[in-house]
C-alpha cells in the first residue's frame, strides 16, 4: 500500500509539472561553497538570506546616486566577495560565481540569476585584507 | 509548522490527483449521443485537434462571445501559466536535464511579473461579477469566493516576491523533502508564506469539487470535440448500438 501510495504521488508531481528526478544536489545540506574568512557577517545570517539583494543595491544607490563612500559602506558587495570568496590549488582567488562558489552555489539552486558581476569583478581587487593567509608571513 | 505543512500538502495533493482523475473518469464515461459540433467545425481529427488547441490557448469561443471576460481572464491564464513555470523551481533538482530552462532569467522575469498580469486579470473578473448586472444575478457566493481565494493566493505570493523577500533556498528545501520523501528541512515559516501554501493547499482540496473542473472539462464538450463528419460516419453511443441489435 505504502510503495502504491508513493508511485500514486510521484505520478502526480510529474503530472503536474514538477517534473523533478531528486539527486543529490537536490539536497541543500550537500551544497558546497568555501568558508568565509571573517568571524561573521555584517547582518545576521537570517537576515542576509532574505534581504542581501536589497542590502547591496541600496548600498549602491548610496554609493552612486548619493555619493557617500568609506567606512559608512557596511553592505558593499566588495566586502562581500572578500570575505566568502574561495580560492584554488594555486592560491588564486576563483570568480564568486563561479560553480560551487559562494554566490553560485544558492543561485544556481533556486534558479535566481546575478547581474552584479556583468560589472563588477568577481574576485577581491589586489591583496585580500581579509584572507587569513594573507596576513601570516609566507616566509614562516 | 513544518511537520504540519507536509501533512497538508501530501494530504491536498493526494485528494486533487485522486479527485481529478474519478471526475476525468465521470466525464470519459457520460455518453454524448448527439452529434452536435458546434458550427463551423473542422471535418477531420487533426481539424479538432487544432480547434481544441485554440481553444486551450487563445480561449477561441470566449473571444467571440464576450470581448472584456476574454480579456481578463485570457490574461489571469496566461500569468498563471508563466507564473507555474517559474514555481517550478522549488521542485525540480538542479541537476535535472529539464533545469536549464527554468533556471534562466527570463523565464523567472515573466513569471515574478505575470504576477501583475494574474492580479489585473482577477481584479477585473471581481469587478465584472459585481458591476454587470446579468452576470452579477448568476452569481453564486463558491464564485466570488473562489476568485477571492485565488486573489489573497496572488497578493501574498506578490508580497514575497516583492515586499518582503522569504528564505527560498530553505524553501526548495522544505520542497524537495517532500518529493523525496526525506525530511530534516525546516519550513522558513513567515506570514505571506503561510498564507500562500495554506491556501494553495484548500485549493488543491477543493479543485475536484469546484468550477476549476472546467480545465479537464474543456477536452471533454461535445460541441467542441467532436468532428463534422455525421454523413461519413453514423454517430451511435454504446448503449444505442444495444438497443438495435
Amino acid at each position: 500500500m505504502k510503495t502504491f501510495l508513493t508511485h500514486l504521488l510521484i505520478a502526480g508531481l510529474l503530472l503536474t509539472g514538477g517534473a523533478a528526478i531528486a539527486t543529490d544536489v537536490a539536497d541543500i545540506s550537500l551544497l558546497k561553497y568555501p568558508e568565509p574568512a571573517g568571524e561573521k557577517c555584517v547582518e545576521p545570517a537570517e537576515k542576509m538570506r532574505r534581504e542581501h539583494m536589497d542590502l547591496i543595491q541600496h548600498q549602491r544607490d548610496e554609493t552612486m546616486h548619493n555619493g557617500v563612500r568609506g567606512i559608512t559602506a557596511k553592505h558593499s558587495l566588495k566586502g562581500c566577495i572578500d570575505c566568502h570568496v574561495g580560492y584554488d590549488d594555486q592560491d588564486k582567488a576563483v570568480s564568486i560565481n563561479a560553480e560551487g562558489q559562494f554566490c553560485q552555489s544558492c543561485h544556481n539552486y533556486a534558479a535566481v540569476s546575478i547581474d552584479c558581476f556583468s560589472c563588477h569583478r568577481t574576485t577581491p581587487d589586489g591583496e585580500n585584507p581579509m584572507r587569513k593567509s594573507a596576513m601570516t608571513n609566507p616566509h614562516q | 509548522m513544518t511537520f504540519l505543512f507536509a501533512t497538508l500538502f501530501y494530504i491536498s495533493l493526494g485528494v486533487l490527483i485522486v479527485g481529478v482523475a474519478l471526475k476525468i473518469r465521470q466525464y470519459w464515461k457520460t455518453p454524448a449521443p448527439l452529434k452536435i459540433p458546434t458550427m463551423p467545425a473542422p471535418t477531420t481529427q487533426a481539424g479538432v485537434v487544432f480547434r481544441m488547441a485554440r481553444e486551450v490557448i487563445l480561449f477561441e469561443s470566449l473571444f467571440r462571445s464576450t470581448k472584456w471576460t476574454w480579456m481578463f481572464g485570457w490574461m489571469f491564464h496566461f500569468g498563471l501559466l508563466l507564473a507555474f513555470v517559474r514555481h517550478l523551481r522549488y521542485v525540480m533538482s538542479p541537476d535535472f536535464i529539464l533545469w536549464p530552462l527554468i533556471n534562466n532569467w527570463l523565464v523567472q522575469f515573466a513569471g515574478q511579473y505575470a504576477s501583475l498580469m494574474i492580479l489585473f486579470g482577477l481584479l477585473g473578473l471581481l469587478a465584472r461579477r459585481i458591476f454587470v448586472d446579468r452576470v452579477r444575478y448568476i452569481s453564486a457566493p463558491s464564485d466570488y469566493l473562489m476568485l477571492i481565494l485565488l486573489l489573497v493566493i496572488t497578493v501574498s505570493g506578490i508580497m514575497m516576491s516583492f515586499v518582503t523577500p522569504i528564505d527560498i533556498v530553505s524553501l526548495k528545501a522544505f520542497m524537495m523533502d517532500l518529493i523525496t520523501l526525506d525530511s530534516g528541512h525546516e519550513l522558513p515559516v513567515s506570514v505571506p508564506l503561510v498564507i500562500h501554501l495554506g491556501l494553495v493547499a484548500l485549493l488543491a482540496l477543493i479543485f475536484p469539487f469546484s468550477k476549476l473542473l472546467h480545465a479537464p472539462g474543456l477536452f471533454f464538450s461535445p460541441s467542441r470535440n467532436q468532428v463534422d463528419n455525421p454523413r461519413e460516419r453514423r454517430h451511435i453511443s454504446d448503449w444505442a448500438k444495444k438497443l438495435e441489435s
